[in-house]
């Protein structure tokens, strides 16, 4: 294989993950996200997850991060290395103005105060918000907040890149440039884990691509080869009828 | 994470806040006061003006009492929601879930600094000089601050498993409110069995009488009584510390999840 050469930044073996929720009245869903999901990350390379909204592209991310636990199997990662996950939006406080929410960012990312005060001014710039910087983030538009949250990630500097769909909310001409600023760290050093329902983003960035169904792997390889592969699955033409991994999540011992 | 960069943290989630606070509101700062003055206010009217309380003393009473008591109510019926408040945070970044409640409490110190000192100003002007006994006033202070911080991450930790505790927490509240002896006082119970018992069972009573003798009488708590509680609240805090770090990832997923 190609990648023997190289050393493992990140392993998931045997990863499962299950967990309860509620649902209306005493009763409890169980919803099995993983099943059984083994992957390796390597060192420099930009490994693609691609899949249907809900199939669990997101979860393996935060496990990856550490945000999760799996409930069976193990994810390890190279000692000393940290992973961080690049997501949209929703890790912001609403009344927190944009300045104040970069901050916070990146000093929970473990960056010191001064380091984080010092990113500030790019951030401001590369985002383009202008006197929006200093104004409540709860006033911002989608792809205002889009925009805080990809600077603010492509900022700090961390081994592995987790990066959740930030490619594609934004207008055009932002989206452009965050592709091209994305693409300059992934011609470095940087390994990266890139999640996107996108096909051209993806062919276009990943070595690897990974194909994610029902918590499981369905196929994993080259990237045009997965590509193709799954688009004959969801593109209809060829497709086995009601082979369809449309369901989001399995849900377990559930009353109908 | 090192110490020192989760103790800034906590410093500077604690003064955004108090900023954005701020913000928010027109009066923005004066809030600080105005709400725990209005709630002496109500209090006042109610058991003074209508209930004919028949203490000359009753607002200092009161206001030692009571300032004392929102600020452990508060601080900690928002430190009890804090953890599932930021899940948006938590689900991206894996960082320890007690710097939540902990940003949440010290906001309240800073609010709470200025309340003193309009407490100490009411005492002033009623003529209650300070006295070497106000001394005391630092480990009481430091006493309440370690029982709200115990309390708060007890709080966040129970309304993560299970949000319903929410609920309890605030109905707990109002309960201690009835039950702690601030718009009554222990000591005049007439039965000194039971004001014994109201006081080595609820630590909050306890609290609040030692406020009063300190400032209102120049007496000294008792100092071992005030040990002990210190004793209590610091090893529950350092224990749900220890358990919140090893079950940081699974507060996550309860967090995210129900």
């Amino acid at each position: 294989m190609s990648h023997s050469g190289r050393q493992v930044m990140l392993e998931l073996q045997e990863v499962s993950l299950v967990y309860r929720s509620k649902r209306s009245g005493f009763e409890h869903g169980q919803h099995k996200v993983l099943d059984a999901v083994s992957l390796r990350v390597y060192e420099g390379e930009t490994l693609g997850i691609i899949g249907r909204n809900g199939v669990g592209k997101t979860t393996m991310l935060q496990l990856m991060a550490g945000i999760f636990a799996p409930t069976r199997g193990r994810v390890r990662q190279r000692p000393g290395k940290s992973a961080s996950l690049l997501t949209l939006g929703l890790g912001f406080r609403g009344e927190l103005s944009g300045r104040d929410n970069a901050l916070l960012a990146a000093m929970l990312q473990g960056s010191s105060k001064s380091q984080a005060l010092s990113y500030l001014f790019e951030i401001k710039n590369f985002s383009e918000l202008g006197d929006s910087f200093e104004e409540p983030v709860k006033t911002y538009s989608a792809g205002m907040r889009a925009r805080l949250g990809f600077t603010t990630a492509l900022m700090t500097h961390v081994d592995i890149l987790l990066i959740d769909e930030v490619l594609s909310v934004g207008d055009a001409q932002f989206r452009a440039k965050a592709e091209a600023a994305m693409k300059e760290r992934i011609r470095g050093e940087q390994t990266v884990v890139f999640v996107s329902h996108m096909a051209a983003q993806v062919r276009d960035l990943c070595d690897r691509v990974i194909w994610i169904a029902d918590g499981r792997i369905r196929a994993e390889g080259e990237a045009g080869e997965v590509l193709g592969e799954y688009h004959r699955f969801v593109g209809g033409g060829d497709a086995k009828p009601g082979a369809t991994d449309a369901i989001p999540t399995r849900r377990l011992g559930q009353k109908q | 994470m090192h110490i020192a960069h989760y103790f800034l943290l906590i410093d500077t989630m604690a003064r955004m806040s108090l900023r954005a606070d701020s913000s928010k509101y027109f009066l923005g700062y004066i809030w600080w006061i105005l709400e725990p003055l209005l709630y002496v206010a109500v209090f006042y009217v109610v058991f003074s003006v209508i209930l004919d309380a028949r203490r000359e003393d009753f607002l200092v009473f009161l206001m030692c009492g009571k300032l004392a008591f929102i600020w452990f109510s508060k601080s900690v019926n928002q430190g009890a929601n804090s953890i599932v408040a930021s899940r948006g945070l938590i689900g991206k970044i894996n960082v320890p879930k007690t710097l939540f409640p902990l940003a949440v409490v010290h906001e309240g110190l800073y609010k709470q600094a200025a309340v003193f000192l309009l407490l100490f100003i009411v005492l002033y002007v009623y003529g209650y000089q300070p006295s070497a006994s106000w001394a005391w006033l630092l480990p009481v202070m430091a006493v309440n601050y370690l029982m709200i911080v115990a309390c708060a991450l007890v709080g966040a930790c129970m309304v993560c498993l299970v949000r319903d505790f929410s609920m309890v927490i605030s109905l707990g509240m109002m309960f201690l409110l009835f039950t702690s002896g601030i718009f009554w006082d222990v000591r005049a119970l007439g039965d000194p069995a039971m004001t014994e018992l109201v006081l080595n069972v609820n630590p909050l009573a306890f609290m609040l009488d030692a406020y009063r003798q300190i400032l209102m009488y120049h007496t000294a708590p008792d100092g071992l009584h005030l040990l002990l509680v210190a004793l209590g609240c610091g090893v529950l805090a350092l224990c749900m510390v220890a358990l919140m770090r090893r079950g940081s990832q699974f507060l996550a997923l309860r967090a995210l999840s129900s």
